[in-house]
């Protein structure tokens, strides 16, 4: 099993929600996160008063997959995702160990 | 055995639903009772040993996953006990944690029991609701007897004890009636707060318990009923509860609102929820009563008259911390009257009295004339301190007089992950916060970046913030969109509080739109600029209504519960609402750009007025009003010319020549011979070669007094040839040159980033004699095209600003700002 995880600009959450469910993906785990990439943050100015956006507001996803099914949610997470320009963010996939469902108690892919 | 037949037992009580509520407890009680009994039978020996129930199960209100608390009260004494009382002990608990119950349990003597008592509150408490089980009653007689000799000794502690937990509970885990998911146990308004009561009585001796409280009016008898028919509910739903859980947990939670209610037959889980909190508020309301009046009680009447009277309204007075209300002669009392004392208790943070808070059901119907309005708009500022304020008005029925709207969302419950509260409690929370962001913009010392602050202070119309607060989700619950049929319920409102008519347009537009920024700032593209300009153009352009926008969305999210409100979507929002307001400036540009067209053609007709615009950039309308550009039409006509203008403080000096290297420094010198100081100019190119240079000049001399004569004289002679600048500027340089002081330090300042079609030039210097002139002509010797200078002269200094492009149009290379650099510090020392 994988972990896949993105951050992505938080207005594509839906379109990738959309993305993911089409797939057949049933669980996503979302965070709110801030931070900064190649992006940075960048300064803004309101009647007279500056403020630095230090960090980013990004959204955060943690999707558990089948082995198999990483490579292509991570394809559709970067198509859902994309809009060519800085700051969309990044994908990557993380090895699991094992999963269980608390209320079954289910594990493996059967806590999928 | 004993256990066996204990665990069968229960879980046949449990399996039986008709067994609900007291009579579950009872029943359970009863069965544990005989399993004790039973097992206290089998000990070896029982001379000076009893058992006693304590808690709860004391009460016989024991729920399915109640806590058995259970006590071995002994008088052994000698080496041999403890052994003997271990041993008693444990053939009597371990039946019980076998069938599976979690206890409480000790074995002490009395002295050792009133000792603890004496340290520790429940302990105290719990040892007030003795119940015999077997033994020597006479043990139990006797302990029961000194706890509660012990609670009318402590009278003080215990009572300041309780009452502090008391409002410990009204902040966490929060008032029943309020909250989406209640602890029906320890919740403002739970079964604790009944309890309490009980405890409390027994600080003033016998009868004890709630019969005390009454006897010395701290309780009225009429209450005391309605308060147990709630516990009756409360006790209903906690069995149910733990009967759908099977578990311990009081917390009502919305996934098991639904089963709890089918188990009950309630209709549904919103009906279920509107009982509960109406019993909640019964218990609440009544119980925070007791408590004030304890407190009073407590500070004695030293501590209440020190400071005598204070008015606050007509017949509105402040007494011993308390907020009086006068009834007129026949008993009324004018809602003005009573708008006032609401606004005044919220604003001293101070309770009604309650004799004056039973007269305020005399109240009249608002009017809603101008000081009625204000009235309620001082009570919605007050912010927090409101809430308590409103919930008096609405259990005495005043406030669905002055807001009947009121009456639908009143314990309405919302099915949402994200919100804490009610809806009516969430709508007080809107308010509180907006209040909040209020205070900050009042105050001045705003710390940089503080958008929030700044916005809050530029606010022209925070009442409408308030109302808007207030109404946002006052259609929730009701079919449709709640925003837009909120907006009607707004608008009803506003017309029958006689709102003026603007404020009323952009309160109903702020309920109507209430969702807009935060739904925006997370769902749309921020770096697109047609979102911040649908925003924009959905505040109709009034940064106004974007500012009220922006502080209902701060405080709504705030009040709606910790999850809704994360840094990384105020960050969002507030970027939104920054890009809005840009937008919002650009329209208002396009705006005036097309107003001044239209100006312009009428003046001197449409074609003239198109030939005249084109031969200019974009910005040129926004620089100039109708006046200023028929007289650069005529100007350009009659090119080279000059012509001066004297406005207030300053002559504006304008030049229309033909447009070639040098032109600024040429038209600076001639300005410097003349003896006028530079204080900006606007140097625009037109699309056929001649340039209209503005400046904008003091004339410390009187120069311009002529009428400008000299000065366009000069001007000419100057775009002619005829005169030698560099010579004249010198001579002039070394007449008004100061002697003896030590020169300043040179801080040139190039900035490609600032503008994005120049670069932007900043040279601080000592002010001198034809500075301009001189750096002017070192930009023009390296042909660089200068479009806009500044001068600002700050004492001795001077900063001058160019907006500075390469002949290619272009802003300046690396190699090209070096340059610059050298030859700007090369003309300011020469």
């Amino acid at each position: 099993m994988k972990l896949v995880v993105a951050v992505i600009k938080p207005f594509k959450l839906d379109d990738v929600k959309t993305a993911l469910q089409e797939f057949g993906i049933h669980g996503i785990t979302i965070t709110e996160v801030q931070g900064f990439g190649r992006q940075r943050g960048h300064t803004e100015v309101y009647r007279g008063a500056e403020y630095t956006i230090d960090f980013v507001p990004k959204t955060k996803l943690e999707i558990l997959v089948e082995d198999a099914q990483a490579t292509e949610v991570v394809e559709h997470i970067i198509e859902a995702a994309r809009t060519g320009k800085i700051g969309d963010g990044k994908v990557w996939i993380e090895p699991v160990e094992n999963v269980f469902r608390i209320r079954t108690g289910e594990a493996g892919s059967d806590a999928l | 055995m004993i256990a066996a037949r204990l665990r069968e037992a229960r879980a046949a009580l449990i399996g039986d639903e008709a067994l609900r509520g007291p009579s579950f407890g009872r029943a359970l009680a009863d069965a544990v009772d005989a399993a004790l009994e039973e097992a206290f039978g089998r000990l070896e020996q029982h001379d000076s040993v009893a058992l006693v129930a304590l808690g709860s199960y004391g009460r016989r209100e024991l729920c399915p996953g109640s806590d058995i608390d259970v006590l071995l009260v002994h008088g052994l004494r000698g080496r041999r006990a403890p052994a003997a009382i271990r041993a008693m002990t444990e053939q009597l608990w371990y039946p019980l944690w076998d069938a599976g119950f979690v206890t409480g349990h000790g074995a002490r003597t009395v002295k050792d029991s009133v000792s603890l008592a004496d340290d520790d509150l429940d302990a105290l408490t719990a040892l007030l609701e003795v119940r015999h089980l077997a033994g020597d009653d006479v043990l139990t007689a006797d302990l029961e007897q000194k706890v509660r000799e012990l609670a009318e000794r402590r009278q003080e502690r215990l009572l300041r004890a309780l009452a502090d937990a008391a409002e410990v509970r009204r902040l966490r885990p929060g008032p029943v009636a309020e909250m989406l998911e209640p602890d029906l146990k320890e919740g403002a308004g739970g079964l604790r707060d009944v309890q309490s009561l009980g405890w409390a009585g027994w600080a003033f001796g016998p009868p004890g318990g709630t019969d005390a409280l009454i006897s010395r009016g701290y309780l009225a008898a009429a209450d005391l009923e309605r308060v147990e028919t709630a516990r009756l509910l409360l006790l209903d739903l906690r069995v149910a509860l733990q009967r759908v859980t099977t578990s311990r947990s009081d917390r009502l939670a919305l996934q098991e609102q639904d089963a709890v209610a089918a188990a009950l037959g309630v209709a549904d889980a919103d009906v279920l929820v509107r009982e509960l909190s109406s019993a909640a508020r019964q218990i609440a309301w009544t119980t925070g009563d007791v408590w004030d009046r304890v407190r009073d009680g407590l500070k004695g009447p030293s501590g209440r008259g020190a400071r005598g009277d204070q008015p606050l309204a007509e017949r509105v007075i402040l007494r011993d911390g308390r907020v009086h209300v006068d009834a007129d002669p026949d008993g009324s009392i004018p809602a003005l009257r009573t708008l006032e004392a609401a606004a005044a208790a919220a604003e001293h943070d101070a309770p009604f009295e309650r004799a004056s808070l039973t007269r305020l059901r005399a109240t009249s119907d608002p009017t809603w004339d101008v000081w009625q309005r204000a009235a309620f708009l001082r009570l919605l500022r007050a912010g927090a301190n409101a809430v308590p304020v409103f919930e008096a008005l609405d259990h005495e029925g005043v406030l669905v007089r002055v807001l009947p709207e009121w009456e639908h969302v009143r314990s309405l419950p919302q099915r949402n992950a994200y919100h804490r509260f009610t809806v009516d409690r969430h709508l007080l929370e809107a308010v509180a916060e907006c209040a909040v962001l209020l205070d900050a913009g009042d105050r001045r010392d705003h710390a940089p970046g503080d958008v929030e602050g700044i916005v809050a202070r530029a606010c022209r119309r925070p009442e409408i913030l308030l109302l808007g607060a207030l109404l946002h989700d006052i259609a929730k619950g009701r079919p449709g969109d709640h925003s837009e049929v909120g907006s009607e319920t707004a608008e009803r409102f506003a017309r029958r509080i006689a709102l003026d008519s603007e404020g009323r347009e952009i309160l109903v537009w702020l309920v109507r739109n209430h969702l807009l920024m935060a739904k925006v700032a997370t769902r749309r593209d921020l770096s697109d600029a047609a979102v911040a300009d649908n925003v924009a153009a959905a505040c109709a352009s009034d940064p106004e209504r974007l500012r009220l926008l922006y502080l209902l969305t701060i405080g709504d999210s705030r009040a709606t519960g910790p999850a809704a409100w994360s840094p990384a979507k105020a960050s969002l929002v507030r970027d939104l609402f920054i890009k809005v307001a840009a937008a919002i400036e650009r329209a208002s540009a396009r705006a005036l750009a097309a107003d001044r067209r239209q100006a312009l053609s009428e003046r001197i007709g449409e074609a003239r007025a198109h030939a005249l615009l084109e031969r200019f950039p974009e910005t040129y309308v926004l620089a100039f009003d109708v006046e200023q550009m028929c007289m650069h039409e005529e100007l350009l006509e009659q090119a080279p010319t000059a012509r001066c203008v004297r406005e207030e403080g300053h002559v504006t000096v304008t030049v229309a020549a033909q447009d070639r290297p040098g032109l600024l420094a040429t038209l600076a010198g001639a300005l410097t011979v003349c003896g006028l100081d530079v204080l900006g100019a606007n140097l625009l190119g037109t699309t056929d070669g001649i340039a209209l240079d503005v400046f904008r000049a003091a004339d410390p001399f009187g120069r311009v007094d002529d009428g400008g004569a000299r000065v366009t004289e000069l001007i000419g002679r100057a775009l002619a040839g005829d005169l030698d600048l560099a010579s004249r500027v010198n001579e002039r340089r070394q007449a008004y040159a100061v002697a003896g002081t030590e020169p300043g330090p040179v801080v040139i300042v190039v900035d490609n980033d600032g503008s994005e079609t120049d670069t932007i030039v900043e040279v601080h210097a000592d002010d001198d004699v034809g500075l301009l002139y001189r750096l002017a002509s070192a930009f023009s010797g390296l042909t660089l095209d200068v479009r806009i200078a500044k001068v600002a002269t700050l004492g001795k200094r001077v900063v001058d600003v160019f907006y500075v492009r390469g002949a290619d149009g272009r802003k300046l290379d690396d190699d090209m700002t070096n340059r610059v650099r050298a030859a700007l510090t090369a003309c300011i020392s020469g």
